[in-house]
């Protein structure tokens, strides 16, 4: 390694640590609510390494409570997680000129905060050849306070007597992700009438009711966005 | 409670490629394809969607069928932790709020 990639690489995990009071309590808490949900030490474990998505992996545990149908699961954990899709765009021109190995290595490692970072602090046209190993020092750091986070969780998840239901502290946590997501005007009238569909849909099999309650909130939310003023458009 | 061992397997393993996949679909083949608006839009109003489905029937059913009351526990614990989330934007407040609300509710309603 070169110097200036270790001082980016340094960079990058230094910026990072500000967002570790956020990881960590979020880990324990997708740790205890996996084992709450019925899955084992290993599996759980298994979930946090492979899947390193926590909305995604909070999101699917109520449904897999409710013996929700595999595709049904995997479908959630894919709407979940479509706000990747909008970070691999915008990073994909900082990395095209990198190994395919490196484009996996990092595709593998983006979470939020480290993209909220590294698209403040790099233009699209920025030609700083080493900004990646920024972007992978951030992500290190990540990647080792979730894992150890989630392993303290799932360790003291599999203590906690199941009386306490801890298994509601995911549907708990979800509350805490949406409730930021719900100040752009059209995301929030979408959001509720989803939630109301779902309510209605809820004599449908879950698998048809869940997806169409996404349907409907998706077609609200473009409703809302093309007639109303176009205050909370345009930002993000 | 605990779901069949293959099925938990299989939901990771869906998961783990759902993931890769949602972060890679630009950044592996390299492209400059860039989304359009409508898409964009898409993108940002299903998650939130999906997540209010879920959050819903869990605290508004019980056992299948609407549940509006002060004496069910999940929608007092629920409607607890959305107050809590907007005022405090703390996770663990959040959390220990709801799970508070839940308890107390069944203790007394229970």
């Amino acid at each position: 390694m070169q110097r200036e990639q270790i001082l980016e690489l340094r960079e990058g995990a230094l910026a990072s640590l500000g967002l570790l009071v956020g990881i960590v309590p979020w880990g324990i808490v997708a740790g205890v609510a996996m084992v709450s949900a019925g899955l084992t030490e290993p599996q759980a474990v298994a979930m946090s390494v492979l899947v390193f998505a926590g909305t995604a992996q909070l999101a699917v545990l109520p449904l897999l409570i409710a013996k929700a149908p595999l595709w049904v699961m995997i479908a959630t954990a894919l709407v979940v997680n479509l706000r990747y899709v909008i970070y691999s765009g915008v990073l994909a021109p900082h990395f095209e000129h990198l190994p395919r190995r490196w484009r996996a290595l990092l595709s593998y490692v983006t979470v939020d905060g480290v993209f909220a970072l590294f698209a403040g602090r790099f233009r699209p046209d920025d030609g700083n050849p080493h900004k990646h190993w920024y972007f992978l020092g951030g992500s290190l750091v990540m990647w080792c306070a979730w894992q150890l986070s989630s392993g303290v969780g799932i360790f003291a998840g599999a203590m906690i007597p199941s009386e306490w239901s801890l298994e509601f502290a995911s549907t708990l946590a979800l509350i805490g992700v949406l409730i930021p997501l719900l100040f752009d005007r059209a995301v929030a009238w979408g959001a509720l009438a989803a939630g109301g569909a779902a309510l209605l849909a809820a004599r449908l099999p879950l698998n048809l009711g869940l997806l169409a309650a996404i349907a409907v909130g998706v077609a609200v939310g473009l409703a809302v966005a093309r007639l109303g003023p176009r205050n909370g458009e345009g930002r993000g | 409670m605990a779901a069949e061992s293959w099925l938990v397997w299989a939901l990771i393993a869906g998961m783990a490629l759902v993931a890769f996949f949602t972060r890679a679909v630009f950044i592996l083949p390299g492209s400059h394809l860039r989304l359009p608006p409508t898409a964009d839009r898409v993108l940002r109003y299903a998650p939130a969607a999906a997540i209010m489905a879920i959050i819903v029937p869990d605290l508004a059913l019980a056992h299948g069928a609407l549940s509006i009351s002060i004496e069910n526990p999940r929608l007092v614990g629920g409607l607890v932790a959305f107050a809590l989330a907007a005022a405090t934007r703390s996770i663990l407040l959040t959390i220990a709020g709801g799970m508070l609300a839940l308890t107390l509710v069944r203790y007394f309603a229970g």
